[in-house]
């Protein structure tokens, strides 16, 4: 896993770079400007973030996590992975340590994906920050609205392609 | 509070709510672990967290700088264009890849679809814009969701995350006629 993960991100920097060099117009000096102003910040949150992400997944309890989110749950816990999906506070440097500790405990494949899905459409800490002061509280309510069938659609396609490959 | 840190300002200065929320946040989770699993348990625990962090450190920076090419090698304006004049199904599939492609969080992703909002683009693109940029958005599978998850759970994600961005744009067509018929 961890030469995959380093081959696509080394892939696709060689891929950039290289059409970044072709077209002429684009300097490298600012592209690396830019991903340095954007890993400041991270440079001190990241650290306490990531300890914290893992601390509170060690404290998850493991049998009770199995029980409404495994991969036995099906439907009830796709449905319960859309609703703690979505009441999940925190941006990813939170969630993705969970997700890793979830994983590694047992949660169903379907269940996670779903519960990432809900996290990712449905982000009420997202709304209220950022869309709602910018969008105005109609175009949120029929986005949500519209959104509310999207982490259950992916939840159940998860079941059916595991099925069918199965 | 001190306006915003000035560049050559001592790290402790750069301190802001949500990196103390974070220390807190730590300090409290390590502190239960100690408490309900013992030092042996806490122990483990930050070392493990410790050797996540030097393992994805490489895999993040070198996501945040395919990022910043992106941004580069497609401005913000040339989408806005091809997002602003489609409708029906080739609108709802140009506002799926633009999603898809659109590098940096949410204060990169909003102010275009302010634009294209304001500019007569259609809810349900919008719609589907967001969406994609949600479950399909590539930039933050790269810096946070790979070095986590692994590239095989990533791409089952995103390869059943495709005709997402579409359930949103048709279901919000149907809000919208629900609401004003």
């Amino acid at each position: 896993m961890t030469l995959v993960a380093y081959g696509t991100i080394g892939l696709l920097l060689a891929a950039t770079v290289f059409a970044a060099h072709r077209r002429g117009d684009v300097r490298h000096a600012d592209a690396v400007h830019e991903g340095w102003q954007q890993l400041q910040p991270l440079l001190l949150r990241l650290p306490p973030a990531l300890i914290a992400g893992v601390f509170l997944a060690s404290l998850v309890p493991e049998e009770q996590v199995v029980a409404v989110l495994g991969e036995a749950s099906g439907a009830r816990g796709i449905l319960l992975a859309t609703l703690i999906g979505s009441i999940m506070p925190g941006g990813p440097m939170i969630v993705f340590p969970l997700a890793l500790a979830l994983i590694e405990v047992g949660i169903g494949l379907a269940q996670m994906i779903t519960l990432i899905t809900a996290w990712s459409v449905l982000a009420l800490h997202r709304v209220i920050v950022f869309e709602a002061p910018m969008m105005g509280w109609r175009f949120v309510a029929v986005r949500l609205l519209a959104s509310l069938p999207v982490p259950l659609a992916a939840g159940f396609l998860t079941e059916a392609v595991l099925a069918a490959t199965r | 509070m001190p306006p915003v840190a000035s560049k050559r300002s001592p790290p402790w200065r750069r301190l802001d709510g949500t990196t103390v929320f974070f220390v807190l946040l730590a300090v409290g989770a390590g502190s239960a672990t100690w408490w309900l699993q013992g030092p042996d348990a806490f122990t483990a625990t930050l070392i493990g967290a410790l050797g996540l962090l030097l393992w994805i450190t490489p895999v993040l920076v070198g996501a945040l700088l395919v990022g910043a090419y992106v941004q580069r090698l497609i401005p913000r304006t040339a989408m806005a264009r091809w997002l602003g004049g489609n409708s029906g199904v080739l609108g709802l599939s140009v506002a799926t890849i633009a999603g898809a492609i659109t590098p940096g969080g949410p204060f990169a992703a909003f102010p275009l679809v302010v634009a294209l909002y304001r500019a007569g683009a259609s809810v349900e693109v919008c719609v589907a814009y967001v969406t994609a940029w949600s479950v399909l958005g590539l930039n933050r599978a790269l810096v946070w969701e790979l070095p986590f998850l692994g590239v095989d759970f990533v791409a089952l994600r995103l390869l059943i995350s495709l005709p997402l961005p579409f359930l949103a744009g048709f279901a919000a067509l149907v809000i919208l006629r629900w609401i004003r018929p």
